[in-house]
């Protein structure tokens, strides 16, 4: 039973109150435990001069599953641009061979968050019938605690009992059964009802417009999924990816979606993408301020920014209907798309943002002001949407962006000219502090996910720590940590790997009906492409997936609908 | 570890709970019968001309083929020790058959890693058109279900080859679901399956040339385009995927012929102008599902798919030059380690170079082999669990040992895995 002391290091946890005060943290057996400074220890670290967080969690980022290989697939110059190839290996033997930048390996998407401080990362989008294939993936991520929401919301037989006008309790019985069945943390729906729309040759689909076949709308299915999940108890509200993404002008959608909520708890994702005006001569613009107006003044939504970065990415999303109306921007020009099992899609747009841009400038722009526009950072999640914004290794500079003014002023004097002289951020003199980019980026998604033990360095937490060395630049001293503990042990070294534990798997199990079950297994039957009995994993099963990793159910709300 | 793996504990399969692993379908709604000691598996109640040879090469108790060097019977210990020895000693060594499911693709990556090995599956060249293709333009899929429910129009760009009466029932042809459906078969005769289906329409169109010349002639029709060359037959089939509410264009990877990504890129190109105003997906068909099961887990851990190698220069991926059968032709590889799981359909190339077996019992070679380590392993989805890839990429099955079987070989991905550690062990100094 070792016992570690991190000593004397400028301690950040917000979740205990804690604001840059200087003490020790001691871990023992992988959890944080209280202990008298004068009591001895097997082993110290001295972190004069560091900062102490907990763990980064990424609560929004594309890293398994069956779009993600496609956009590795679509992509061999993500792995071997002109100049690299071959790709060096890895120097530290520690680490098997795994490339890719904005499509990474598994493999890499665990050595590079680890590096950078993060011990957890969640999947957002994962269709039940491929959430073998995800949990797989996700368990090929070395390190890093991991988990995923399912999609809901496109499936025909939820747009279904939606049409037929039945029973609620049916339908949460439903969300229920997914939920258990994919082993997932939550739920998001994408673009609600409009990848089914799609495969019913609709284009476009407002929030109060009628599904062209079912004929029910956007705002319905938000509501109805909104209300289940928080009626089954699970502690991460519906996740959403909303209408109309990347339309100038969809700031009205975005504020239907909120008001459709009628105060329903709920996560808008990737806001930055939601968050278009119709002003100016190109008809494009910011709508920063009216979404952080809505978001200050309705204090059950959360949301994540999606923040783009300049340079090459892929966009990987669920969102067929937009991915498609989106696939001619193509750079290179090639796309990949799916209608997927009447659950759901995929599309797989690769892009390139640039700085000369008017557009991608202004999008870069709306990001940030979302991030300083909005009063409470607790619900605020720092992202960029990995890969569809640009890749998280991209984090460190982007909280540099955050924290420091004049450098985000440099930047911006680099763009697309209109928008360098009239963006609204010119304006905003705001700069982060450590304690709301340790909101942010740890303490605040695990509150959103319910993770009682993650997220924070009080007694009895896991020993997820990352402890980097004070540093004027806020994009060095988040590149590379001094020290990164996963469960209390030493995974990262100043940016060097030195340990590759199995990550855990967190999900939810929440409790429903079992009757529904009669009717899933007749529809099914009916309109599916396998047995009922093969499509839920149980725990042996997510075990063998997730590669042997530990699992960490999370407790769901009890009485959430009593 | 003892001499000899432990028979599996894994949970076996429930009556009726099974799944099929030999062909790229996963056919999940197959039952199956065990006869009395060594009488062969039958299918029950169904009948498949893929699964039915397949099964019966396992019976309920299997041989007690043991682990083999040169053809004499060893213990595993020592035929692993042999195999690390093997891989030890070779400069460039070659991964090929690949016949193994996820777990054994797991466990492959490393040792692929620890010995720059080269990876390619058997048929690679049908995956690498697939791949090739989705490399250079991408695409747009779709998946049974959405056949099932959606698909007023099917194109069987060639014949769908030995899956075809499977993939008739599983898209749900002559069900009520699409109240009218139309399959436009190209360059074969419809299979016999379809006759007398309800609901369901059915035309034979002959090639327009070739099938390079025919998907060319499609894909202009479709944009609008005149080909002056074109039939009546195919410019009606392009007025009626115009038409088609949801129009699928299904090919065989297996059955294209040399350079047959153009193919699916010029069928793709059609799709992609069907989804400009209407909606049409591509379905490919057929190949080998553990080729393309490797071929997902390689891409997820390292970024690129087979046709790969972490050699000592870095990691490479060159989808002509690292094509196994050429590789071995010119004698550029000196070692060959060969998977064949599910059957000995994927039979070990005759070349003289050190060759290590992973195979089904019945591929133990002959007394007085040179150079040759072979270890029998266990057949996910009749000995063992497992996962494997449908063939519309989406869906991962899973699979459960059937229930009764008595299993006594290790599976493919604990060997690998042991493998790994004893060539770690050779190339650390210590004994093998």
């Amino acid at each position: 039973m070792s016992t570690v002391r991190i000593r004397g290091g400028r301690v950040y946890d917000p979740i205990n109150g804690i604001d840059g005060e200087v003490r020790d943290i001691v871990m023992r057996e992988g959890r944080i435990v209280a202990l008298d400074p004068r009591q001895a220890v097997d082993e110290e670290i001295d972190a004069g001069g560091c900062i102490v967080m907990a763990g980064g969690i990424d609560m929004h980022t594309h890293i398994g599953g069956g779009k993600v290989n496609l956009a590795r697939l679509l992509l061999p110059e993500d792995h071997r641009g002109a100049g690299n190839n071959p790709i060096a290996l890895p120097e530290n033997p520690l680490e098997l061979a795994s490339c890719g930048t904005c499509a990474p390996g598994t493999l890499a998407i665990g050595y590079r968050y680890v590096e950078m401080g993060y011990t957890a990362a969640f999947e957002p989008a994962m269709l039940r019938g491929n959430a073998r294939h995800a949990h797989m993936e996700m368990g090929d991520v070395p390190v890093l605690d991991h988990g995923a929401y399912v999609m809901l919301g496109n499936d025909e037989l939820f747009l279904q009992m939606l049409a037929e006008g039945q029973d609620f309790q049916r339908i949460r019985d439903y969300a229920g059964w997914t939920i258990n069945a994919a082993k997932a943390m939550g739920v998001k729906v994408v673009n609600p009802g409009g990848i089914s729309a799609f495969k019913f040759n609709q284009r476009k689909l407002d929030v109060d417009e009628d599904h062209v076949h079912w004929h029910v709308t956007p705002r319905q299915v938000v509501q109805t999924l909104a209300r289940a999940v928080k009626e089954l108890g699970v502690p991460h509200p519906l996740h959403i990816h909303g209408s109309n993404l990347g339309v100038a002008g969809n700031i009205e959608s975005t504020l239907e979606t909120i008001a459709a909520l009628e105060g329903l708890p709920a996560h808008l994702t990737h806001i930055q993408f939601h968050a278009y005006g119709t002003e100016g001569p190109k008809k494009f613009s910011s709508a920063a301020l009216q979404l952080a107006e809505a978001v200050n003044a309705n204090p059950n939504v959360s949301i994540d920014v999606g923040q783009i970065m300049f340079g090459q990415t892929v966009t990987a999303s669920g969102d067929t209907m937009r991915q498609h109306a989106q696939s001619g921007l193509a750079n290179p020009r090639k796309w990949i798309g799916a209608d997927i099992e009447c659950e759901a899609g995929c599309g797989v747009v690769p892009f390139r943002y640039r700085e000369a841009s008017f557009v991608n400038a202004l999008q870069w722009a709306i990001g940030l002001e979302i991030f300083l526009l909005v009063n409470d950072p607790w619900r605020v999640v720092l992202t960029t949407d990995h890969p569809n914004g640009g890749p998280f290794t991209s984090y460190p500079h982007l909280i540099r962006l955050l924290m420091d003014r004049s450098f985000r002023e440099e930047q911006l004097a680099r763009l697309h000219p209109d928008v360098a002289a009239q963006a609204a951020l010119k304006s905003i003199q705001r700069e982060l502090t450590l304690y709301e980019i340790a909101i942010m980026t740890r303490a605040g998604p695990a509150k959103l996910l319910g993770l009682s033990d993650r997220g924070h360095l009080g007694e009895g937490a896991a020993a997820d720590i990352a402890v980097y060395r004070a540093h004027d630049n806020p994009e060095t001293m988040f590149s590379k940590p001094e020290y990164v503990f996963k469960d209390g042990v030493l995974v990262s070294r100043a940016g060097r790997v030195t340990a590759t534990p199995v990550g855990g798997t967190h999900f939810v199990e929440p409790e429903y009906d079992k009757s529904i079950e009669t009717l899933l297994r007749k529809h099914f039957a009916t309109h599916g492409s396998m047995a009922f009995e093969h499509m839920a994993m149980d725990h042996d099963e997510l075990c063998s997936c997730c590669n042997g990793g530990r699992l960490l159910p999370v407790a769901c709300f009890e009485n959430a609908h009593g | 570890m003892s001499a000899s793996l432990a028979p599996t504990t894994a949970p076996t399969a429930a009556a009726g709970r099974w799944v099929c692993p030999f062909c790229p379908l996963l056919c999940d709604s197959v039952g199956i019968r065990l006869g009395g000691a060594g009488a062969a598996l039958e299918l029950q109640g169904t009948e498949c001309h893929r699964a039915a040879p397949a099964l019966a090469r396992f019976s309920r108790t299997p041989p007690a083929v043991a682990p083999s060097i040169d053809g004499q019977a060893c213990g595993l210990d020592a035929a692993i020790a042999a195999a690390a020895r093997m891989l030890a000693a070779s400069h460039q060594p070659l991964f090929g058959g690949l016949g193994t499911d996820v777990a054994g693709a797991r466990a492959l990556y490393p040792l692929a890693c620890a010995t720059g090995a080269i990876c390619d599956p058997a048929a690679g060249e049908a995956l690498m058109q697939t791949v090739r293709a989705l490399q250079d333009r991408g695409g747009f899929t779709s998946t049974f279900a959405e056949l099932r429910n959606r698909a007023d129009l099917i194109v069987f760009f060639g014949a769908p080859g030995p899956n075809g009466a499977d993939f008739i029932r599983r898209a749900g042809l002559g069900e009520g679901l699409v109240p009218a459906r139309h399959l436009a078969c190209l360059g074969h005769e419809p299979a016999p399956a379809l006759a007398g289906l309800p609901n369901t329409g059915s035309e034979t169109i002959a090639w327009q040339g070739d099938a390079f010349a025919s998907a060319a002639m499609l894909a202009a029709l479709v944009a609008g385009k005149k080909v002056r060359e074109a039939s009546p037959e195919l410019a009606a089939l392009a007025a009626r995927l115009q038409a088609a509410a949801y129009s699928v264009i299904v090919w065989d990877a297996a059955g294209l012929p040399a350079q047959g990504g153009l193919i699916i890129e010029m069928l793709q190109r059609a799709v992609a102008t069907l989804n400009q105003r209407t909606r049409s997906a591509g379905f490919p068909l057929g190949g080998s599902v553990s080729a393309a099961t490797v071929n997902q887990v390689f891409s997820w851990l390292s970024g690129l798919p087979l046709r790969s190698r972490a050699g000592a220069l870095g990691l490479e991926h060159e989808p002509y030059c690292f094509d196994a059968k050429r590789l071995l032709a010119d004698g550029s590889v000196d070692a060959l380690l060969w998977i064949s799981s599910f059957g000995p359909d994927f039979p070990v190339p005759s070349a003289t170079l050190p060759r290590i077996v992973l195979g089904h019992p019945e591929m133990a070679p002959p007394a007085g082999g040179k150079d040759i380590v072979f270890i029998p392993v266990s057949t996910p989805g009749v000995g063992s669990a497992g996962h494997l890839f449908r063939t519309d990429g989406v869906v991962l099955m899973s699979l459960l040992p059937i229930p009764g079987y008595i299993e006594t070989l290790p599976t493919a991905a604990e060997v690998l895995g042991r493998i790994t550690l004893a060539l770690k062990a050779q190339m650390a100094g210590g004994s093998p």
